[in-house]
């Protein structure tokens, strides 16, 4: 089971999704993290070895790419061969025979349009375990708070790529602070400051996705 | 910056670049006038400034200061009216030899900036990036037919909002993502975007502009053996982008620009991607920074 789990740490780590891809080049013709997670299930491998696996999987590369190591593309071929691995553990999570560590709602402010850095935090915290409600760009305040309505014990990240929407972004934070005192927001993008983090009254500023998923594992509502 | 018929807005006096976003912050206007010099020295044709969210006030002061000792025209970068009516109400046309300034950027969500044209005229860079959606609302661009569809669209609100503006008196910006990320084909989106708006008689003799630099954004500096990753896939695109009507982009004046040849391995990497498609372009983008 330890040697699944690494088997499918590394081909996260390394982004190598299946045996037909050709990334990493070291790696091409072997087996990918879609061929031996399926492998493994027909095996009788509790899928838990799995998800353990793309964790660990993820959790290397996010702590290379917060350090300057690694670079968005590799970050992007890891969270697919993450995604390869979730498509077979997909009944398992929807039966409840595997649990996540929490949910994570995210999207982009009102007025914005990019979605870059949402998407990669949002993959990186799903590769760290949480189930991930991606609300997707231009949300208002109405979306988020109707979504954690639905999800009560959940955390909020919300991020802005401009300046000029900063202030949506505030307004929105300090909306779902009043409604839910306990929820805890995350913000994040280009504009955004650990100084404009403490003004507008979120808990967590994260320059990397890695320290989104590192403050998550220390304050789960669950 | 070598590459005739290519018109370079030089890029450093921006917020988000965190060595100017000190300077900013420290009130340092006499090191903006230095970064001012420094790119109108490496052959700027405009300096481009964007103050962040700061007051129409500290971009009007930092319009004056540049114009007090740099004679190139000014791009004034900003998408608050109120903080563009304040540079262009202090901008010197005199100063830099009467040529107008540009006004970066327009989008159909703020048209208003239009009204400022009477008493202040300006080049405008219109953005093709977002249109309208069906409700009224903005939404992002996904195809070349609908990136084309708003830069005639905006085009026209222009005509009408400003008489005898002329195509050659317009920047279309169809939209430039970084190549590092591009999974859903944006930059293939924007070489046909850049196609359907060169071919479009409509549009005849308008510019076309990118934020260069965003092309390269997140991908590391140099490859494994040492070799720039960034400045040889930027020329690449250049290449490829000329032929369809780029002639200005918002660049970096240290990068040596330059037209490849096309056994180039940038430019194969980019011929490569406008066939891939999802994580094929990402690994192809891989090969080349490896």
């Amino acid at each position: 089971m330890q040697e699944i789990t690494e088997r499918i740490a590394t081909c996260v780590e390394l982004g190598k999704i299946s045996k037909t891809t050709p990334f990493p080049p070291h790696m091409k013709g072997q087996d990918g993290a879609d061929e031996i997670a399926a492998e493994a299930l027909k095996n009788g491998v509790h899928p838990d070895a799995l998800l353990a696996g793309c964790m660990q999987g993820m959790e290397r590369i996010g702590k290379q790419y917060s350090e300057n190591l690694v670079f968005v593309p590799n970050l992007l071929m890891s969270a697919a061969a993450m995604n390869a691995v979730m498509k077979h553990l997909k009944p398992y999570l929807e039966s409840g025979a595997l649990k996540r560590k929490g949910t994570f709602i995210i999207g982009t402010v009102a007025g914005d349009l990019h979605d870059l850095g949402k998407n990669l935090v949002a993959m990186t915290i799903k590769g760290g375990g949480f189930e991930v409600i991606d609300l997707g760009v231009d949300c208002s305040t109405e979306k988020f708070l109707n979504a954690i309505a639905q999800h009560p014990d959940c955390s909020v990240g919300l991020s802005a790529l401009l300046t000029t929407t900063l202030i949506n972004m505030e307004k929105s934070v300090q909306a779902i602070k009043k409604a839910h005192p306990s929820v805890k927001v995350l913000i994040g993008g280009a504009p955004v400051t650990d100084n404009y983090c403490r003004q507008i009254g979120a808990d967590f500023y994260s320059a990397n996705p890695q320290g989104a998923v590192e403050f998550l594992n220390k304050n789960k509502n669950i | 910056m070598s590459i005739p018929g290519l018109t370079l807005i030089a890029e450093s006096i921006n917020d988000s670049v965190p060595s100017t976003h000190v300077l900013f912050e420290e009130n340092n206007l006499q090191g903006i006038v230095e970064l001012a010099r420094f790119q109108a020295e490496k052959g700027a044709a405009y300096i481009d400034v964007n103050v962040g969210l700061r007051t129409p006030a500290f971009m009007a002061e930092v319009v004056q200061k540049i114009q007090q000792h740099i004679s190139l025209p000014l791009s004034i970068d900003t998408p608050d009216p109120e903080m563009a009516a304040a540079a262009l109400e202090v901008y010197d046309r005199a100063r830099s030899g009467d040529p107008i300034p540009i006004l970066n950027s327009i989008s159909e969500a703020r048209l208003e900036m239009f009204d400022l044209y009477q008493k202040h005229p300006f080049i405008p860079i219109l953005l093709a990036t977002e249109g309208k959606d069906e409700f009224g609302g903005i939404k992002m661009n996904k195809t070349a037919a609908e990136t084309h569809a708003t830069a005639r669209s905006i085009v026209h609100i222009a005509r009408q909002r400003v008489e005898g503006l002329s195509n050659d008196k317009i920047i279309i910006d169809p939209g430039i993502m970084p190549i590092g990320s591009d999974s859903t084909g944006n930059f293939r989106r924007l070489m046909n975007a850049m196609q359907l708006i060169h071919q479009d008689s409509d549009l005849a003799g308008v510019n076309m502009s990118v934020g260069l630099s965003n092309f390269t954004v997140m991908l590391p500096p140099q490859k494994a053996d040492g070799s720039a990753v960034k400045g040889p896939l930027e020329s690449a695109f250049l290449t490829m982008a000329m032929p369809l009507g780029l002639n200005t982009i918002v660049g970096s004046v240290k990068r040596k620009y330059a037209l490849l040849p096309p056994d180039h391995p940038a430019m194969q990497c980019l011929t490569d991607v406008l066939n891939l498609e999802g994580m094929e372009i990402i690994m192809r983008v891989m090969s080349y920074i490896s």
